[in-house]
């Protein structure tokens, strides 16, 4: 799909001084930008699952939205319909068959938003902000799992108000992701826990964390037969760490590695180190995506453990990003995230480009 | 390591304060740090030898020694590991591990001290082990991803057993006795000045070395690892993130860094930075690299007390050649952010569930109007709505929105309208409640 056209038209931001640059630190990459983007920093990004036809990007906004657009085999973005929280939504995720969304808000609710009616149902209540969102779908239940900042992980059936269950962590939870059957959540103060959700959700193990700095992200990976085998952390301190469960050798096989840093080499100026803002893995590659503050992405093989490929940098640090279900589209967005302490405002905008080609990544 | 005698500091660098668990490393963090030619990554001995290499081979002078904090970059000092140090320094040092340790014994009961023995101190103390015995392999699986996605590090610290015959990763079982190596010296009698002279590293050397390894996991058992391994934690990759070990380590040793840093002022008078706090023992980093961005918010922050209350834990910085870009305060940005008053206004409260029903409806008509205007950044605190506690501008087109309580299961359903077309909702007039957390 050739979407390294021109830029789309550019949603309304409240700075409206985007228009059409040449040079565009904005969407160096000229990928293709997405029409009509959320009016505050881009929080998640999530691709309709398989089992739907066509590709649905939602993307969750400090505007308190969630907005759903269509993009097409052309690369062209058709924004299809919006819903609305009290605060900021902080995570979404889509049901497996896609028919329904989940959001995760700073106004403690977690909201079901069925597609085709157009309708949202809260389904979920925290003391805290919910921080992440993640649907479980097991052989003998399935059911939404909601990480919070109030220290509890909770899991809700959704026609209930109140949760199935509720298991408490050592911290306030940061990221998590899911990949049945297993469940990873990195909270505050560096804890890292991993869960298993055969039967039902317990804990299996917390981990030892293999990074020095604030968790940030986590996405879970799986081996050569589809089984969650590991995941990578990401760090506000630009590095990834590449975690497995039960390595044979986890001196040898865990690893961590730097990116997002300015400067590479060169020792002579300080370097500038970036948060990790979100880690995707390709879902057929098993290659896996990295977006920084610093305003670039980067693929990487884990395995050859090499880099891919790392943007030209963006204007705006990367806040989120997101592969569809085949691996062909990568969509990341581009927005502020507070990562320096003066307050910008500024609009998001939500970038979808080609993945690198298979012939790109080393297999 | 349980003998007074042996030398009561541990080993650090004078360029960059920074403390290793064994000369050793000491020295190899040295070479690759600070007596490493920029131009050919030749590894000299000392900061004077790096310059004659310069002058020599290159026909280029060297000022100051790289990777130094200001006031130690010399480059006439003839230092090697912890010899050559100034006497001024070393006390100045050793005051400082004073003031360090006693605040720990104060505050945390279970802290050892750093200046003793006990490999616990690998624990805290000690940028080049990365804790967490449990997790050693980490530690010394470093391997910085370069663009060529080579291990930039294994070639960086070519290091090994060229120049280095007593090579830390045969440590175990190595006589600690290695003649013609100076520096190596953990056995060092407290108050010695290592200053010139070989001292016999002496008895106190062989319980020393076998001392080492349960912190050291990294030396030990490591034989077949690339010698990037023991380099790792010098390695200038990898040296951005020792300083951060002590972030999260619950430890308290927090206020030390206050005494520690204002005596490492007037030691070197870098400029000390932000976040000095954290936990863990590191009295050497007072990094200048304080930027604006990163301090600006936090400095009040900083030295909170040993447990971590309502201020949240800041993060350490990093050294002089690097700086996190990051606020200080160790919580994640997205809860700062939420913390803003931009953000507050929506959230319910819980004692304003009435007034949010209450104000729901006129928001109603609130949000129509908002929903005309176009995206105005809410910065501009000049949009004052009358509409009292959260719901300033709810979003446009929910007047039936029960924002209070979530009471209503499955019926609440804030019916959105379906689709809206612009990108209505950007006004959110500035919170009326004080900023108060959620």
């Amino acid at each position: 799909m050739s979407l390294f056209g021109a830029n789309t038209g550019f949603g309304s931001g409240g700075t409206g001084v985007f228009g059409t640059t040449t040079t565009d630190s904005h969407n160096p990459m000229k990928d293709v930008e997405v029409t009509s983007p959320p009016d505050d920093s881009i929080s998640c990004l999530a691709f309709s699952p398989p089992t739907m036809p066509g590709n649905f990007l939602i993307g969750g906004s400090w505007a308190n939205d969630v907005r759903c657009w269509e993009v097409q085999d052309n690369g062209q973005t058709v924004p299809k319909a919006q819903q609305m929280h009290t605060g900021p939504v902080l995570d979404v995720c889509w049901s497996d068959d896609g028919s329904k969304v989940f959001t995760a808000s700073c106004d403690k609710t977690a909201k079901m938003w069925d597609l085709n009616s157009n309708q949202t149902i809260q389904i979920a209540q925290h003391e805290g902000p919910i921080r992440t969102i993640h649907w479980i779908k097991a052989p003998n239940y399935s059911c939404v799992m909601t990480g919070s900042w109030d220290k509890t992980l909770k899991f809700w059936d959704t026609r209930s108000p109140n949760p199935m269950m509720s298991l408490q962590m050592p911290e306030r939870c940061f990221c998590a992701d899911v990949v049945y059957p297993m469940a990873v959540v990195a909270t505050a103060e560096r804890g890292l826990i991993v869960y298993q959700l055969e039967n039902q959700p317990s804990e299996f193990r917390r981990i030892e964390s293999p990074l020095k700095h604030q968790h940030r992200c986590v996405a879970i990976f799986k081996d050569k037969q589809s089984k969650p085998t590991g995941f990578a952390l990401g760090s506000i301190e630009g590095r990834v760490a590449i975690h497995y469960i039960n390595p044979p050798n986890p001196a040898k096989d865990n690893f961590t590695f730097k990116c997002h840093r300015s400067n590479g080499t060169n020792t002579a100026t300080p370097q500038d180190i970036y948060a990790v803002n979100a880690i995707s893995f390709h879902p057929v590659h098993g290659t896996l995506a990295t977006v920084g503050s610093d305003g670039r992405f980067s693929f990487w093989d884990k395995d050859a453990r090499t880099k891919l490929k790392t943007s030209e940098q963006l204007d705006q640090p990367i806040t989120a990003c997101c592969f569809n279900n085949n691996g062909n589209i990568f969509a990341y967005a581009s927005s502020y995230d507070w990562s320096k302490v003066q307050s910008q405002y500024t609009s998001g905008s939500v970038i979808s480009g080609k993945s690198p080609s298979p012939a790109a990544v080393v297999h | 390591m349980g003998r007074k005698k042996k030398k009561q500091m541990k080993p650090w660098c004078w360029y960059c304060n920074r403390d290793f668990d064994d000369e050793k490393i000491l020295i190899q963090h040295q070479k690759a740090k600070h007596f490493k030619c920029h131009i050919c990554h030749k590894k000299l001995y000392t900061g004077p030898g790096l310059a004659i290499h310069c002058m020599q081979v290159h026909k280029e002078t060297i000022d100051s020694v790289p990777n130094a904090i200001p006031g130690r970059t010399d480059t006439e000092l003839e230092i090697y590991g912890m010899e050559g140090i100034p006497d001024k320094d070393m006390q100045d040092r050793r005051r400082v591990l004073e003031q360090k340790s006693q605040e720990s014994q104060k505050k945390k009961q279970n802290q050892d001290d750093t200046d003793e023995d006990d490999d616990d101190d690998d624990v805290e103390a000690g940028p080049s082990s990365f804790q967490q015995p449990a997790a050693p392999p980490q530690a010394a699986y470093m391997p910085p991803m370069t663009q060529a996605g080579m291990y930039h590090g294994l070639q960086v610290q070519g290091m090994p057993p060229a120049g280095y015959p007593g090579m830390p990763p045969m440590l175990t079982g190595v006589p600690p006795m290695i003649p013609g190596m100076p520096p190596v010296m953990p056995g060092m009698p407290p108050g010695m000045m290592p200053m010139g002279g070989m001292m016999p590293p002496g008895p106190a050397m062989p319980p020393m070395m076998p001392g080492m390894p349960p912190g050291m996991p990294r030396h030990v058992a490591r034989p077949g690892m690339p010698p990037m391994a023991p380099a790792a934690p010098v390695t200038a990759p990898g040296m951005a993130s020792r300083p951060a070990v002590p972030a999260t380590q619950s430890a308290a040793s927090k206020p030390l860094f206050p005494s520690a840093v204002q005596a490492q002022q007037t030691v070197s008078g870098p400029s000390s930075t932000t976040s000095d706090s954290p936990k863990v023992t590191f009295p050497a980093y007072t990094q200048p690299s304080s930027t604006p961005s990163v301090a600006a918010s936090s400095s009040t922050v900083a030295k909170p007390p040993a447990t971590v209350t309502s201020k949240p834990a800041t993060l350490t910085t990093l050294s002089a050649t690097s700086k996190l870009m990051h606020p200080d305060e160790d919580i994640s940005l997205e809860e700062r952010r939420a913390q803003l008053p931009r953000y507050q206004r929506l959230i319910p409260r819980p004692g304003q569930t009435a007034a949010a029903a209450a104000s729901a409806p006129p928001s109603g008509a609130v949000g129509g109007m908002i929903s005309a205007q176009r995206v105005i950044p809410p910065q501009q605190p000049g949009i004052r709505h009358p509409i009292h506690g959260q719901y300033g501008g709810p979003p446009q087109g929910m007047p039936g929105y029960m924002a209070g309580g979530m009471p209503p299961y499955g019926q609440s359903a804030p019916m959105v309208p379906p689709y809206q077309a612009g990108p209505p909702m950007g006004i959110r007039p500035p919170v009326m409640s004080p900023g108060s957390r959620y």
